[in-house]
């Protein structure tokens, strides 16, 4: 690391090293190789024995782990991954994913240099050749930025700034995306909103105020507190808690019961105390059974519902408005709502955090408006659902319903941690404000051991207006499932280049591929910089090769775990002509006339963001790689709720509605897992994509160490529904709907519910035998919750064709051919 | 004396696979083989459960749970003793490990090890990076391979790399022979079991399963032995019950155990010989 000559002499033997594993040919590898003499000779090691070289660092992907590692280096070359604890050691970990950088770092699939597709131009963007035979041809960073520039500059001039669109993805947990914001604030490009994963924290929000994605939830070193956890939806031991998973542990050593619901028989379940084997998307209905059984048994936390809720709260009978202070007293406030005192029998206005003597329950005539309490109509809602009434909805047994709320309502303090997997079906929301809701009946709020959602929130580095800058005038934004539209039909406006980094949107996450590949190809300009030649790399016009994490320095931050921010060092130099996606933001700024506003290097920009925010010293996190955030509350919900009231709104007599239901309190809304649903005939399985411990995202797709235990996308089903269908355990099925189908192996799992089937999500197309399993799902959305709903899809099931070419995964290929970068991978 | 042994808690493990991949990375192991496989206890594939999902709303009948399995360090080893060139022996520390200079490629060690814990390197051994990784003693083309605690490591003052890269905090790892250590405490006071008992080989592998331990919590890399505090992690004796109390704990036998069918190339039984 002292001497950068040499090192980076050492660097471009690895590259050699990846060459002589299988790097070779043309098509896919075209953006990766440019000739055969480029690749230097495989000058192996002499020895194991060398110098060693230990760099500390951040791993940085859409885990929210941004664990603090080591990276060993010797010869010249990255050989070990281990975790290094930072100042507060507890958050020691890593994963099998963070633990095999050393394979990601040489992988074949690394992009070397800046490309454009052979056949794209500014005036003739042949938008059809785009895809899995586009061929592309090296140019250098200043015609790629130059071609870039032009384009977005003429188009900004024809069609207005906002006919561009700022992608920015999840695939890295630095700052360059804060820059990439600047610029498209600066530029008035439209820019993007997120559309995934946003459902459940949108139902949250709307009761408590906070909640955007997931909502904030005691950091993990207070898990161990809870006495009663439930577990809604969460593999939580195999995905985005994997790394905290002895935080879970030690609650459970510590006596605390854990209780999974899930249609699915996971890691997760298997370590529980009670797992309720709910139908998918009967979610809401099992919450709403659960708050019968609080009702029924008195044991909601009476102190709790006074002080911090709108439990006492009046609803106004003619109207079904609450009754505001203003309607009561002279100088009654017009957000503050009433309750009435016991006792005195006096209304009385709700300030945040205040308890009294006020009724939780009744009916009242206040100033000859008749009135009842906001509980009083809660209760009456959920009479309804008893668990005997939704055990055969739900699926699960009543007494099973009764134990699980019990042990949070009675033992202590608990909660629920749910994941993102019950807002990837349509109506996902509903379940956000359910739980809400229940979790202010039991009280568990603010208190140790309260848990809200299966990961932590974590330090994030305060940056305040650096992406959208005061004198700027930011374009519109665009929601992820609005894109097509907006691509296509120029609806609500027309988008017509995309700047895209950290995001490999057509191969992972976005739903219904072959509307989205449309969309692509509707586009005049498409410039995607990625660390990897991923599928959405192949569709693209001008190729902006990034380099791997240990090659850009960084400070990790962004939502989401332990509370230290990182110090991203690099470790080698970036190999190739990899830039740092700061290097292509700052050459178009300049390009653009707002180079000034941007500092020359990455390090004096970081330097300058951390300078932001009062809880971090650059020099003492640069020096030390971690620095512990102190401002960061390990307990939440601790002051008023950001609420009109200040309180948690157990009645919202301002709730959105759609399809006729309104959501004034939590009622279940079904879409495809409704019994009734006009294809279900059709269509009889429900298909979901798990995430598996072994991807995050599409990232890591290529670990060979990984692939060996994990190789090939497969469909979990259940033995009984694939024999109903004569499939055999193991044998090559045809996955299909109205949209489009995928080719994997069936893997019979008595894990499954009849009636559910599974691929694990994050595969490239060169992983399936035929399709994609984002073939299979839709864009649809629901109004309220604008997210897309991966789960809320119907699929059929059927065995693949006699002619289907199975032989990347033949004997061969024991981790799949597309590990190998064949030609074909691109797409 | 030093023995050393290894505690793994199934109650804590979560089939993760950190020790498997990272095993490989510290050891150099080559691509297709395994000297740690992270088995599952329940149905026929990996990552699936034995039972039937339930028809009535209950909690049902499934069952899984993961097993980590890697040469169990035997006291009575079988592959020492069938060894007809001395080249498997085991160290003063209770390490079974293998002289690769002596090793003639025989594989009765593979035959006589019921835990399949034994790889033969068939072919020359590729690594990725070609390189490879793990700074330990190269093995050639035609010789036994297999877990060794990290010898390299604990020769110096460092735990096995499983160890200290298990996010679970399953596995534990210390002096058999000294009574106040972490390992000694857990055998003790917890339901352990060692795989293939009535086999007679005596493994330096204890499996927790029933009552979950406390683990041993991941604030340093270093061994037990190494850290100024005895046993910083363990709270003492009250949180942990007496092995009276709990009967819970389940039979382990390597023969119920499975990964996915030929998916995993470590060792095929025709190769190995592995009597289980």
């Amino acid at each position: 690391m002292t001497d950068g000559k040499a090192y980076r002499r050492d660097v471009l033997k690895a590259g050699g090293a990846a060459a002589a594993l299988g790097v070779g040919g043309s098509g896919f590898l075209q953006t990766l190789v440019e000739s055969e003499e480029d690749q230097p000779s495989t000058s192996g090691f002499e020895s194991f024995v060398g110098q060693n070289d230990v760099v500390q660092t951040v791993c940085s992907p859409n885990c929210r782990g941004k664990c603090p590692i080591d990276v060993h280096v010797r010869d010249g070359q990255v050989k070990k991954i281990e975790p290094h604890p930072p100042e507060d050691e507890q958050y020691k970990r890593a994963c099998v994913l963070g633990l095999s950088h050393t394979q990601r770092v040489y992988d074949p699939t690394r992009l070397k240099y800046p490309m454009k597709r052979a056949d794209w131009s500014p005036d003739k963007p042949n938008p059809q050749g785009r895809g899995p035979d586009a061929e592309f041809e090296r140019v250098s960073w200043d015609e790629a930025l130059d071609l870039v520039a032009d384009k977005m500059q003429s188009l900004k001039a024809d069609h207005g700034a906002e006919s561009v669109l700022f992608h920015e993805g999840s695939g890295n947990y630095g700052q360059s995306g804060k820059s990439f914001k600047r610029l498209a604030s600066l530029f008035g490009a439209t820019q993007s909103a997120w559309g995934i994963d946003t459902n459940v924290g949108r139902g949250f929000n709307r009761v408590t105020g906070v909640g955007a994605f997931l909502p904030p939830t005691n950091e993990a070193e207070d898990w161990e507190n809870a006495n009663t956890i439930i577990v809604w939806g969460s593999d939580i031991f195999s995905s985005q808690f994997q790394m905290d998973a002895s935080k879970i542990l030690d609650a459970i050593e510590n006596g605390a019961k854990l209780v999974v619901v899930d249609p699915v028989y996971t890691t997760t379940a298997s370590k529980a105390d009670l797992w309720l084997p709910v139908e998918p998307g009967k979610d809401v209905h099992l919450a709403l059974a659960m708050m019968h059984t609080v009702f029924e048994d008195e044991t909601y936390d009476e102190d709790f519902l006074r002080k911090r809720t709108t439990a006492p709260a009046l609803i106004r009978k003619d109207t079904g408005e609450l009754l505001k202070a203003s309607d009561v007293f002279e100088d009654g406030g017009e957000n503050q709502v009433v309750a009435v005192e016991r006792g005195s029998g006096s209304p009385v206005a709700l300030e945040p955090e205040t308890g009294g003597a006020y009724a939780l329950f009744g009916e009242f005539t206040v100033d000859g408006v008749e009135c009842e309490t906001a509980l009083t109509r809660l209760r009456d809602h959920v009479a309804d659902y008893a668990p005997e009434k939704v055990a055969e909805t739900t699926g699960v047994d009543a007494e099973n319903i009764r134990t699980a709320i019990r042990w949070l309502a009675t033992r202590g303090p608990g909660g629920i941690a749910p994941s993102y997997a019950l807002g990837r079906y349509k109506h996902g929301h509903i379940f956000g404000q359910a739980y809400a809701m229940l979790m202010g009946m039991t009280g568990d709020y603010g208190r140790h051991g309260n848990i809200h959602a299966h990961h932590s929130g974590g330090a994030t580095l305060a940056a305040g207006d650096w992406a959208s800058p005061s004198d700027a005038d930011p374009g519109p934004s665009l929601t992820f499932p609005e894109y097509p539209d907006a691509m296509i039909d120029g609806d609500p406006h027309k988008i017509r280049a995309v700047y895209s980094i950290e995001s490999n949107m057509m191969g992972n996450q976005f739903p219904d591929r072959q509307r989205f590949r449309e969309a692509i190809r509707s586009l005049e300009m498409y410039v995607v910089a990625d660390m990897h030649h991923t599928d959405t790399v192949q569709h693209a016009d001008i190729i902006l090769p990034v380099p791997h994490w240990f090659e850009q320095e960084d400070i990790s931050s962004g939502w989401g775990s332990h509370p230290h921010l990182g110090y991203r060092h690099k470790v080698q130099e970036p190999m190739w002509e990899a830039k740092d996606d700061y290097y292509a933001i700052r050459g178009l700024a300049e390009r653009f006339g707002y180079g000034d506003r941007f500092p020359e290097t990455k390090r004096d920009m970081l330097r300058k963001l951390a300078g932001r925010d009062d809880d971090i010293d650059f020099d003492t996190l640069f020096e030390q790689g971690t620095q512990k955030k102190e401002s960061v509350p390990i307990v939440k919900y601790t002051d008023a709720f950001p609420t009109e009231t200040g309180r948690i709104k157990m009645y919202d007599d301002d709730a959105p509605s759609e399809e006729g239901v309104t959501f004034d309190v939590p009622r279940p809304l079904e879409d495809r897992t409704a019994d009734d649903y006009e294809q279900a005939d059709e269509y009889p399985l429900m298909f979901m994509q798990k995430h598996s411990r072994f991807r995050i995202h599409s990232q890591y797709e290529m670990l060979n160490w990984v692939r060996e235990i994990n190789p090939e996308p497969q469909l979990d089903i259940h033995p009984k529904d694939a024999k109903a269908r004569g499939i055999d355990d193991g044998e090559y099925v045809r996955v299909y709907n109205d949209r489009g189908e995928m080719v994997v192996k069936a893997k019979y799992n008595d894990a499954f519910q009849p009636g559910l089937v599974n691929t694990d999500q994050g595969w490239w197309s060169r992983d399936f035998v035929e399709g994609h399993l984002q073939d299979l799902t839709h864009n649809e959305v629901s109004e309220v919750g604008q997210t897309m709903a991966f789960y809320d899809v119907r699929v059929a099931v059927e065995s693949a064709p006699d002619d289907v070419d199975t032989d990347k995964y033949g004997s061969d290929n024991p981790r799949g051919s597309g590990a190998k970068a064949t030609p074909t991978g691109g797409d | 004396m030093t023995k050393h042994g290894l505690v793994i808690d199934q109650e804590r493990c979560i089939g993760c696979q950190a020790c498997a991949v990272s095993c490989k990375q510290e050891n150099n192991v080559p691509m297709g083989q395994f000297w740690n496989r992270v088995l599952t206890e329940g149905g026929e594939k990996m990552d699936t459960p034995s039972g039937g999902y339930p028809e009535d709303g209950g909690s049902g009948s499934l069952d899984m749970q993961y097993q980590p399995t890697a040469c169990q360090h035997c006291e009575n080893a079988p592959c020492v003793k069938v060894c007809p060139v001395n080249a498997t022996y085991t160290r003063d520390d209770g390490i079974v490990e293998i002289d690769y200079d002596k090793c003639i490629g025989c594989r009765y060690c593979m035959a006589a090890c019921p835990y399949n814990a034994r790889v033969f390197n068939w072919d020359e051994p590729e690594h990725m990076p070609e390189e490879g990784t793990g700074d330990v003693e190269a093995r050639p083309q035609g010789v036994v391979e297999k877990c060794t605690f990290c010898s390299h490591r604990v020769d110096e003052g460092l735990d096995p790399a499983c160890v200290v890269n298990c996010p679970a905090d399953a596995r534990i790892f210390g002096d058999l022979d000294d009574e106040s250590s972490t390992v000694s405490k857990y055998i003790d006071k917890y339901e352990t079991d060692q795989l293939l008992e009535d086999r007679g080989t005596d493994p330096n592998t204890y499996y927790i399963s029933g009552e979950m331990s406390p683990g041993r919590p991941q604030t340093s890399d270093k061994m037990e032995s190494e850290l100024d505090d005895v046993s910083p992690w363990s709270d003492g004796d009250d949180d942990v019950p007496s092995k009276e109390a709990d009967s819970a704990g389940g039979e382990s036998s390597g023969s119920s155990h499975s990964v996915e069918g030929g998916e995993i190339p470590y060792a095929t039984p025709a190769k190995s010989g592995g009597d289980d």
